[in-house]
């Protein structure tokens, strides 16, 4: 049975690489199957976690019959099918809009608050310098009130740079990433051989 | 010189060619290569041993002689919290990290929760647990499910932030069952111990393909205090870094070079069973060293997968590195040819 798996889990990733060439049936076999099985996972998986404790359990053996609530908006869900009643769909994704609204204020302190906090410590060493004047020369590149000339304009420049220098920083680690996963793959295939082999 | 600019047209289907050979070579043929442990890394890494009760039994006596019952008391008011948000896609890059933190909590005694709201996250789970307790099966030490780890598994994701904000407080409240169906609070990692909430579970460490890590830093550091580290994937790790200057996240594991290097730290310390220090770090015995080779069998190949990855990862940097050199010297080349017929 692991034999047949890994004869499966091998062939699938030859025909997923085969796009490399070319696209292709086999590569395009995978693909759906790829959605199709990740599907076809999560829905008893769904079942079994969410429906089965938090629905069926909580109104039919607890009679805890306030879920019927929650149970009825998720179901106006599917109103959004409908052309007559679609408008039924934007409540419950009104309720939703409404949690992530509750977010904000402790998003503004964490991603805003904390971090300007950061950026106002005493310039002890060199490092925390580098980061005040990125932080302040990108701040000045952004202001668009003034015209970005003179020694202003330098001055924004700088900011530039430093905004380069971080998307380089992403694009490497963006590169890194992408030879990670074929790493991951060849890896795979190349002890699964060995495995056969032995 | 025509060659140089040849390559402006070269079919990209030859570059994937040198790409895999450039990685199959060095995983056939794995070579000696030095991991360099970098600061997010080894904090992390400090952080999780710091409640091992190895560490904290040998600050009480300060005796460096450590008991059975003294590692089992101190076993009962500590542990973390693993968060497995990613499917099988960013595998290669995240389950090594998950393996290795797996490893050293088990090794040094961490009690740890697994935690998925990811139907796909499931199996990845399952299959890291069963990797790290087979081998430490091996050595005699049995490994009880519900005792030395609680594994939550899959919860529904609009439960994502009930949990979250629960387990401040009360962790068997907020998730009530574990993956196989059982109280939480009949589970004797949380029924004989101390641990309830964030005051002991103080460290959430959240391994993802992108920035859901954030959701911990904004709504459970700053009203329970906990400590937020992250496992990402590489593309991810720029964005990351802010939080680290901040000290809103303590500790960082990126893509499969933070893998790397807690594998090696694991191997350093945990293996040996000694408690971190950052000068043994950088100064091994010959004890640590033995550990260290990736090309010997010391290392069973599931615990150094991402050190053999990163020997591919670098002959692959140097050869991109390479086609850009080349590809910049082709386009100079042509653009001056083209400014001469002008």
């Amino acid at each position: 049975m692991t034999l047949l798996g890994e004869i499966v889990a091998v062939l699938l990733t030859l025909a997923i690489f085969s796009f490399l060439y070319k696209d292709n049936p086999a590569y395009r076999f995978a693909e759906y199957l790829l959605v199709g099985v990740s599907l076809g996972y999560a829905l008893p998986l769904v079942y079994k976690n969410a429906f089965e404790p938090f629905v069926l359990q909580r109104i039919l053996v607890e009679h805890k019959y306030i879920f019927l609530i929650p149970v009825v908006f998720g179901m106006l869900y599917w109103f959004r099918f409908s052309r007559n009643y679609g408008w039924l769909a934007r409540y419950p994704i009104a309720i939703s809009m409404g949690m992530v609204g509750a977010g904000v204020t402790m998003s503004m302190n964490s991603m805003v608050l904390v971090q300007v906090r950061q950026a106002m410590i005493p310039i002890e060493n060199f490092n925390i310098f580098l980061i005040f004047l990125g932080t302040i020369t990108v701040l000045f590149y952004f202001f668009f009130s003034k015209a970005h000339t003179g020694a202003y304009g330098k001055f924004s420049r700088i900011g530039i740079w430093y905004m380069m220098i971080g998307f380089g920083a992403s694009f490497g680690y963006t590169v890194m990433a992408r030879i990670s996963l074929l790493i991951g793959r060849l890896q795979f295939l190349a002890d699964t051989f060995k495995g056969w082999l032995a | 010189m025509n060659f140089i600019k040849n390559l402006q047209g070269l079919d990209r289907r030859y570059v994937f060619i040198f790409i895999a050979v450039a990685i199959i070579i060095p995983l056939a043929f794995p070579f000696k290569s030095v991991t360099y442990t970098t600061s997010p890394v080894e904090s992390l890494y400090q952080l999780i041993d710091s409640y091992s009760p190895y560490v904290r039994a040998d600050d009480l006596n300060n005796d460096g002689i450590i008991s059975e019952e003294e590692v089992e008391a101190f076993k009962l008011d500590r542990a973390i919290f693993m968060d497995f948000y990613h499917d099988a896609a960013t595998m290669p890059e995240l389950f090594p990290m998950e393996v290795a933190v797996m490893r050293h909590c088990i090794y040094r005694k961490v009690p740890f929760f697994t935690f998925t709201i990811l139907p796909t996250a499931v199996p990845l789970i399952e299959e890291a647990l069963s990797v790290v307790t087979e081998e430490i099966e091996k050595t005699g030490r049995v490994i009880e499910r519900g005792k030395d780890y609680i594994n939550i598994g899959y919860k529904p994701a609009a439960l994502y932030l009930p949990i979250l904000l629960g387990m401040g407080d009360d962790i068997a409240a907020a998730v009530e069952t574990d993956s196989d169906g059982n109280r939480i609070e009949n589970l004797p990692m949380y029924r004989d111990t101390a641990i309830r909430n964030y005051t002991q579970m103080n460290l959430v460490y959240e391994t993802s393909g992108n920035d859901q890590g954030l959701s911990w830093m904004i709504y459970a550091r700053p009203r329970f205090g906990v400590n937020v580290a992250v496992g990402l994937t590489a593309v991810m790790a720029a964005d990351q870094y802010p939080y680290i200057q901040s000290g809103q996240c303590v500790g960082m594991t990126a893509g499969l070079k933070g893998a790397a290097e807690y594998e090696k730290l694991v191997d350093m310390f945990a293996m040996n069973n000694i408690n971190y220090s950052k000068g043994q770090l950088d100064d091994p015995t010959e004890e640590m060293l033995a550990n260290l080779d990736i090309t010997a069998d010391t290392v069973p190949t599931e615990f150094k997968m991402a050190r053999l990855g990163m020997n591919a990862q670098s002959v692959a940097h140097i050869l991109i590195i390479v086609f850009i050199i080349l590809g910049n010297i082709g386009y100079f080349l042509e653009k001056r040819k083209q400014n001469k017929n002008l």
